[in-house]
This record gives C-alpha cells, structure tokens and sequence, in this order.
C-alpha cells in the first residue's frame, strides 16, 4: 500500500530531516514508529500527508502504485490518506460540524457515493462519537476550539473514523491520554483495522501498542529508520531507550 | 480632465435643475452649497483623509444626477430584502418609488417617508440635516450633494417612541454614467429606539453619492446598518454625520461587499455625557476594486463609550483602506474608547492600508486601538486540505469565518446575523481568486 524509498527531506532553513528513509507497509498492517524527539517522525508524517514547508530532495513515495508525492494535500485525503495531527490546528469560526460534513461529503465524492443528507450525517456523527466518547456540545464549536488537549486527540480518531481511510497516519495520538481515553481511542484505531486498510503509529510509548499491537515496529533515529524488528522491538526499547541507536546517522 | 472640466459638468447640471418651488433657505443654502463645491472640487490625495483613495474612477466621466427612477421591479429588490421588515422605503436612481415602498403602520409620534415627501408636508424638519459643517475634506461631496439632492428617506421619532419592527431603506442604482444624490435624515427623539438596514445596490455604471445626518436624543438607540453592494462598475460614497445626546447609543455595522470604488464615511460626535457608540463592519473586495472605510469619533463629553472593529478581505487586485481617528477632548474625562482593525490579504498584488490614530487631550481615560494585516493561516488551510476539504472550499471557509466573526459580534438580533452572513456568503460563492 506504502512504499518509502530512499526519502530526502529538507526544511525552509535548508537543514535536511529526513535522511532516506525506507519503509514498505502492505495493506492489513499496523505499524509503530518510535524514536527520539526530533527525530523526524512528524517531519515524516507531514512529508506524506503533503503538508507545506518541506522540500523533498530525493527518494520516492508510492500510494497504491500512485506517485504520493505529486498529489496535492487534499486529493491524497480524498484518496484515503489520513494524519493524525501530533497538534491539532483550532480554526475558530468553522464549525466543527460544518467543517467534518464538508470533509465527509468530499470524500465521499470521490469514492462515487452520494451526499449525506443532515439526516444521515447526524446518525453516523452520533454512532462515532459514542464510540469515543465525545459530547456532541463539542461540535457545536469552532474545530478545536476550545478543547482539551484529550479532546483534540480523541476528535482526530472521531474524523478518522468518520472518514474511514485506507492509510491511517496517527502522530503521537496517544501523548497526553489518560487510561480511559487512550482505551477509547485504541478502540477507534483497532476499528479501522482491516485486510484492506493500513495504519502507521508514530509513538513514544509501549502503552499504546499493548493495546494495538503492531505488525512491525521502527526506530527512526537521525532521520533514517535504523532498526525494525515485531512488537517485541518496542518492549525491548523500553527496557534500553534509544542509546544504541542515537549514533546510526 | 482638467480639476475645473471635472467639476464643470455638476454646475451646469445645477443650473440646469427643472424649477421645483422650495423654501427660501434651501433655495439658498443649495446656492451656497454648489458655491462651496465648485471652489472645493474633487479631494486630492494631498489631503491626509484622502491619501489612500484614488478617486480616478470618479474624474474620469461625470455623472449628472439621473432625472428620474429608472424602470426596477420586486424581482430587483428581492435579493436584498431584509426578513420580517416592518417599513420599507424603495428609492431608484435616487427618487422615492412608492409602487416598491410599504411604509407600514407607524406609532403616533413617529414620521417615516421620502426625503422629499418631507419637504413638501415637513420641511422644518429637513432644515438642520442641511447645514453646512466641513468634514476633513468629505465636504466636496456633501456640497454637491446639498446643492443636487432630490430625495432620499426622513425617520424622526418623538420622546418615547420605539419602532419593534425594522426599517428597511432600499437604495438601487440604475442609471449609467448618472448620480443619486441621496439626502437622509435620521432624527430620533428622547429615549426612542429604533433599527434600520440601509441597503445599497443596483446594476450599472452610475454613482452613488449619500449623505446622512443623524441625531440621537438623550436614552435614544439606534441600531442603524448598512450593505453595500454595488454594481463593480459602479461608485459609492456613503457620509454619514451622526451626533449623540446623553446616554444615547448607536450602533453601527456596515457591510461593504465592493464597487468599483465604494468609501464609507462616518462621522460621529458623543456630544452628551454617558453617550456610546459601537462601529463595527466587514468589507470583502475583489478584482480591481477600492474601497474605503473611514470613521472619526470625536469624544466631547466625559463617560462616553466607543467599541469600534472593522475587518476587511482584499483579494485580486483590490486595495482596501481603513481610516480610523478617536479624538478624545479635555472635557471627555473617564472615556473608554477602543479600535481594532484586522485585514486579510488573499493575493500578492492586493494591498490593504490601516492607519488607526487616537488623539487624546484628556489624562483620565481608557484607550487602545490595533491594526493587524495578514494572510491565511497555513496551519488552518492545511489542516481542512488534510481532511480532503478542496483547496478552493477550504480557503472559502477560512475567509468567511474571518469575515463573519465580526458579526458575531452583533448583540441579541439574530435575525441580521443571518442576515449578513447570508450575504457574505453569498459574495464568497462567487468564488476568490488568488
Ligand atoms: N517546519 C519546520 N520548521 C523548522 N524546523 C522544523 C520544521 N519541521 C521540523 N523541524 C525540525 O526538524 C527536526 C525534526 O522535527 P520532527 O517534528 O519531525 O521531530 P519528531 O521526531 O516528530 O520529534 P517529537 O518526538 O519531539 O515529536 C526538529 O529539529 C525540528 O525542529
Ligand atoms: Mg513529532
């Protein structure tokens, strides 16, 4: 589904972040990737949800067999790539409501399906937000405007579940949960999971993956994914940290 | 054209006038009046209050006022109809169309009719909207409008008397290459209480030239509003000079959607102890357009209260101005008086100008004012794209939770919230180009 070669990027001030990366996903898989801060992990999810800011040097990006890189932001979500923001933007004045019918509606265009009518849309809402357990006050407000730094989290697993994407980027969206909404949340995130779907879990602790299990975990360290091993490589990492790895750039 | 050729054809238009019986002191003030326009001519961008206006659109035909209504139907008024309106006033071209107008039922005490209606039944009531005070160099206009005005809307309140439903003014521009000179007056008594929505619009190259004097009693409330959308061929000038009693309170919103070139002038006076103002407004501009807001209030009298917020939204190539000056006098003790300008720039080759300006002469006073100019937030813009929002709709959304977030700021009237937000909506579907 995901195919990284040999990824250079680089930022406004010239520093190079990302130092070839290589990664393959294949659909039906979860995926950790963990490293220290700064690192390149959001560098990494924002190169491939088409964030601006970021120059790409060198190396490769292929979606479903599709050049990633050449798409603009908005078509590669209509495509079904989805980011989990490490920090969710707040935009006030756009309704939260308005703002995730727009989404939902776009996308779905796309797919070929039709418009959700209020009706629909408020039935679909109202099933998902139960499942994260979010007060529908919350989307009378401008988007997350207002809300908690938990609450940010569990409205962007709500917008993916909603969206129901084909390649779930997550940054660091369980930093900041406490233990029922971190449940909640991987609860979300174990719903997506399917033999057509593929998720990528950038995060720092093991606590998530206890409740996700990954397929494969990475360790991006300088830039470069310097190790990859299964679920044991996180435990094992948080046992040792991230000193063995700190000089592989 | 020379500044003499440009002027010319506005004193032969006066001179020209079919004879109309008026009372002595307007015949005489009107002569007065064209007097003081022909050595004034057009403002120059020399003069500090006219420095970022290009008046060139203005200088380069000329627009005698149009002789009569032209042909406009309910279909044209339709679109800017104002929901639950309890009076309406159509005028065409400048002239009052009773076929298009409903007054309505009006309270004892209370006169709402045409400028010119008024002339004829009331003129003792017109007389004080004419006297002749110089504005910063906005007098050009109000001269020649003095001299040339036809017609136009007259609300006067007596002591007490509230109006609960709005009154809405229609203004529709028809005629090319002409002018509606506009003469309004707004005279509420005592503690009376009204809400007004002035709307201006119209098809055609013609030039609006409205100037509006306003008077608010002591406990007296106005809620008076405007929406400017005229023709992108057409000019707009809009002065309103409005004078507070004690404790009176007006509140403004103007909403300028564009014009070739559309300036808004207000000029307000907190003459009474206790008195308080709100200005706020919103101008989205496109193409090649100009549009100018410029506001001065002069505090004269101590407690008095002014909350002014203006937005403004230039894409293409237009050219946005805000001019905003507080004065606050000696005598204006214990003033509370703040400003704040934001301003959205959606193309390189648009250009915004800001210039707040507070003059205060009194030590025991509470001031502020702010300007800000600024792009779309890429953060924002991002994140919509990322959830597939195209590019074009997400801008769209951005822009109008800019633009209407000052309308949110219209306390308990829900209905012209929506009312205004319709309409912004409306200009933002027309689509925004880079
Ligand atoms: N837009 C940007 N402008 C300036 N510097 C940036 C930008 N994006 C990333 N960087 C820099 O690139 C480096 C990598 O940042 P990135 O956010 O990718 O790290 P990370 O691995 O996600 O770290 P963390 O675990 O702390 O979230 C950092 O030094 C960061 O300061
Ligand atoms: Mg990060």
């Amino acid at each position: 589904m995901l195919e990284i070669g040999n990824l250079h990027a680089r930022i406004a001030d010239g520093r190079e972040i990302l130092k070839g990366v290589d990664l393959a996903v294949k659909a039906g898989e979860v995926h950790a990737i963990m490293g220290p801060n700064g690192s390149g992990k959001s560098t990494l999810a924002g190169v491939l949800s088409g964030k601006p800011g970021y120059e790409v040097t060198e190396g490769q990006v292929l979606y479903e067999g599709r050049d990633l890189l050449a798409m603009p932001a908005d078509e590669r979500a209509r495509a079904g790539v989805f980011l989990a923001f490490q920090y969710p933007v707040e935009i006030p004045g756009v309704n939260n409501m308005y703002f995730l019918r727009a989404a939902l509606n776009a996308v779905r265009k796309q797919r070929g399906e039709s418009e959700m009518d209020a009706g629909q849309f408020l039935k679909a809402v109202r099933a998902k937000l139960k499942l994260l357990e979010i007060g529908e006050d919350l989307l009378q407000r401008g988007v997350n405007v207002g809300f908690s730094g938990g609450e940010k989290k569990r409205n962007e697993i709500f917008q993916m579940a909603m969206l129901d994407p084909k390649l779930a980027i997550l940054d660091e969206t369980d930093s900041g949960l406490d233990i029922d909404a971190l449940q909640m949340v991987s609860r979300g995130i174990n719903a997506l999971r399917g033999p057509d779907r593929a998720i990528v879990m950038i995060t720092h602790y093991q606590r998530l993956l206890n409740y996700v299990v990954p397929d494969r975990v990475h360790v991006l360290s300088a830039g470069r994914i310097v190790k990859s091993g299964d679920a044991a490589l996180a435990r094992e990492l948080e046992e040792t940290g991230y000193g063995a790895y700190g000089d592989a750039a | 054209m020379s500044a003499l050729a440009e002027i010319q054809p506005y004193v032969e238009a006066f001179k020209a006038r079919p004879p109309v019986p008026e009372p002595s002191w307007l015949v005489q003030r009107r002569d007065g009046a064209i007097r003081r326009f022909s050595e004034l001519g057009w403002p120059t961008r020399k003069q500090e209050a006219w420095r970022f206006t290009d008046l060139r659109p203005l200088q380069k035909s000329s627009f005698p006022p149009a002789a009569a209504a032209g042909d406009a139907t309910e279909a044209d008024v339709a679109p800017w109809r104002y929901p639950n309106a309890a009076h309406r006033i159509v005028l065409v071209d400048g002239a009052f169309v009773p076929a298009l107008s409903a007054i309505g039922t009006l309270p004892k005490g209370a006169w709402l009719a045409s400028t010119s209606q008024t002339l004829h039944e009331r003129p003792e009531l017109l007389e004080p909207a004419l006297r002749e005070t110089d504005v910063l160099g906005g007098q050009a206009f109000v001269s020649l409008n003095a001299a040339l005005f036809a017609d136009g809307f007259v609300l006067a309140l007596e002591p007490g008397i509230a109006l609960d439903g709005a009154i809405e003014i229609v203004h529709l521009g028809r005629a090319a290459n002409r002018s509606a000179q506009l003469r309004n007056l707004i005279l509420l008594g005592p503690n009376s209480r009204a809400t007004l929505i002035e709307t201006y619009a119209g098809a055609g190259a013609y030039w609006t030239n409205a100037v509006g004097v306003v008077g608010i009693g002591i406990g007296a409330v106005l809620r008076h509003v405007k929406l400017q959308d005229e023709d992108e061929a057409a000019i707009h000038f809009g002065h309103n000079r409005i004078e507070l009693g004690r404790d009176a309170r007006y509140e403004n919103f103007t909403l300028s959607l564009g014009g070739r070139l559309a300036r808004t002038d207000i000029h307000l006076k907190l003459d009474g102890e206790g008195a308080a103002c709100g200005l706020y407004g919103a101008t989205l501009l496109r193409d090649e357009q100009e549009g100018t807001i410029a506001t001065v209030v002069d505090h004269a009298a101590p407690h008095g209260t002014t909350r002014e917020y203006f937005k403004s939204v230039a894409a293409d190539r237009a050219h946005g101005v805000f001019l905003g000056t507080i004065g606050v006098r000696p005598q204006a003790q214990k003033t509370d008086a703040n400003q704040l300008s934001k301003n959205l720039l959606l193309s390189r080759r648009a250009a915004i100008d800001t210039k707040p300006e507070l003059e205060i002469l009194a030590d025991d006073v509470k001031c502020s004012h702010g300007a800000t100019v600024g792009d779309l937030d890429e953060a924002a813009l991002f994140y919509l794209e990322s959830r597939g929002i195209p590019v074009a709709e997400a801008r769209r959304m951005l822009i109008e939770a800019f633009a209407t977030e000052v309308i949110e700021r219209i306390e308990d009237d829900a209905v012209l919230r929506a009312h205004l937000s319709r309409h912004v909506a409306r200009w933002l579907a027309a689509g925004i180009a880079r």
